[in-house]
């Protein structure tokens, strides 16, 4: 089966402080990739573990292990017209959500 | 047999006089019915089901009071929870690797606790099932598992947490952590205001589970979580309604 | 995920007994009644095993939530929902249900 391109467990890991955009990718069944964070940028707020990405494994039958991170958003970002300038939200996600953001 | 059968069996000592519901309901019948035949079909084990049913009766918030207060009085062990929490729950009796001598039910990876100061405010949720850190807070409470929490605290953390009487100024930064995956979150919140001299037990009584989950601040005197009973917003109506069948 | 109705779990829902209506009547003040714990560690089994991982069991118990067992308090909305699942999935069949809780009744009426 052909496997689709995705970023790599050789990728280089994103530090904290790196801004980055949640990919809005295809799944399968279930995921704990949640819709109210496709497509918005965040900052790299720390990395925890490493990791196999569950819901890949429908698609990649070679189980890759990759770089989970804390990602943290800015509410404002994340809901039109939410009010709090300062408020924040943070989530985690796996390495391959996740796309470098230059705003 | 259940050990949870209200009648009891011969044998067993029923030391307290308390009162108890005199009748066995369906929903006691089904629990036990559904559990033989899954049992009967290989879907687990008799022994697993044993062992988690006795780690769920046997956990609690104590752990996590515990840990807080002593973050709250010893720098060096709260400097060693906020960099490593997993080692610091050891110090407090929880290891989470084995919590259950069946591996963790929730197949966690790392244990991270949530620094409140003056000027940021964490709450905890997990949008997507509910994940909790259950080996030192217990059973999650119900509201916690609600869409109605579940959702609505991503998007309108303040009007929630007012509803639990929480209200936080605007200057403050509230940070919701949805733990979507495998970290498991708690919070440390300030130390009060009147506590000064307090021993870590007496700490430990004002740091209630709302408190390490982020609905609510802890507060002398303050020694408990209250909230209204959940009642069914639309309770069962008679058979007289009986719907259609779809 | 269907909203059929499972015969004896509409019998059962019937009967108008769930714990927050019960124990009032008897003077009982434990919130929880006595089999809660038992579910939570049946819901963790099915996890660890396989059989029904958490995150599948969550988002049918919050459909079924939302529908068919809306009126229901907790925990026995999570029952229904847990059983509802199984036997909508073929891992439980509702004949075979059926059948155990009339034994398991009978068990426990001996006592």
């Amino acid at each position: 089966m052909k496997k689709s391109k995705s970023p790599d467990a050789s990728d280089a890991l994103f530090e904290v402080g790196d801004k980055v955009r949640v990919r809005d990718m295809p799944y399968m069944f279930y995921t704990r990739s949640q819709l109210y964070t496709r497509g918005v940028v965040g900052t790299i707020a720390a990395l925890t573990y490493k990791d196999l990405i569950p819901e890949e494994e429908a698609f990649n039958f070679d189980g890759r292990i990759e770089q989970y991170y804390i990602v943290r958003f800015r509410q404002k970002d994340l809901w039109p017209g939410y009010a709090f300038d300062n408020d924040t939200l943070q989530t985690e996600c796996p390495h391959r959500w996740l796309e470098p953001a230059t705003n | 047999m259940s050990h949870t059968h209200t009648h009891g069996n011969p044998g067993d000592t029923h030391h307290k006089a308390a009162p108890m519901v005199e009748e066995i309901t369906d929903y006691e019948v089904l629990e036990i019915a559904v559990r033989e035949l899954a049992i009967e079909h290989g879907l687990f084990t008799a022994e697993d089901h044993r062992k988690f049913t006795e780690w769920a009766e046997s956990i609690g918030p104590a752990a996590g009071s515990r840990l807080v207060a002593k973050a709250w009085t010893d720098p060096a062990f709260k400097a060693l929870a906020l960099k490593d929490g997993l080692t610091a729950c050891k110090e407090v009796g929880v290891d989470w690797a084995e919590p259950t001598g069946v591996g963790t039910p929730s197949d966690y990876m790392e244990f991270h606790l949530l620094e409140d100061t003056p000027t940021l405010h964490h709450v905890i949720v997990c949008t997507l099932c509910s994940c909790y850190p259950r080996p030192l807070l217990g059973m999650s409470p119900e509201w916690y598992r609600t869409t109605n929490y579940r959702r609505r605290l991503v998007r309108w953390p303040r009007q929630v947490l007012a509803e639990f009487g929480l209200i936080v100024p605007p200057e403050v930064e509230v940070r919701v952590e949805d733990s979507n995956q495998k970290c498991r979150f708690m919070v440390l919140p300030m130390r009060p205001e009147g506590t000064d001299n307090w021993t870590e037990k007496q700490l430990a009584e004002i740091v209630t589970r709302d408190c390490m989950i982020g609905v609510a601040l802890p507060k002398p005197g303050r020694t408990a979580d209250v909230h209204p009973i959940q009642k069914a917003r639309r309770p069962v109506k008679s058979s007289a309604e009986e719907p259609a069948n779809e | 995920m269907s909203e059929n109705r499972i015969a004896v779990l509409e019998a059962t829902r019937k009967q108008d007994k769930a714990w927050e209506t019960l124990a009032p009547r008897y003077g009982v003040t434990n919130p929880n009644p006595p089999w809660k714990t038992s579910l939570t560690a049946m819901c963790d089994c099915l996890a660890v095993s396989g059989a029904l991982p958490a995150l599948e069991r969550r988002n049918t118990e919050d459909e079924l939530a939302e529908t068919l067992y809306s009126d229901i308090p907790s925990p026995e909305r999570e029952l229904l929902a847990l059983v509802h699942t199984l036997v909508s999935r073929g891992l439980v069949s509702e004949a075979d249900l059926v059948s155990r809780m009339k034994t398991v009744r009978a068990r426990l009426e001996a006592v």
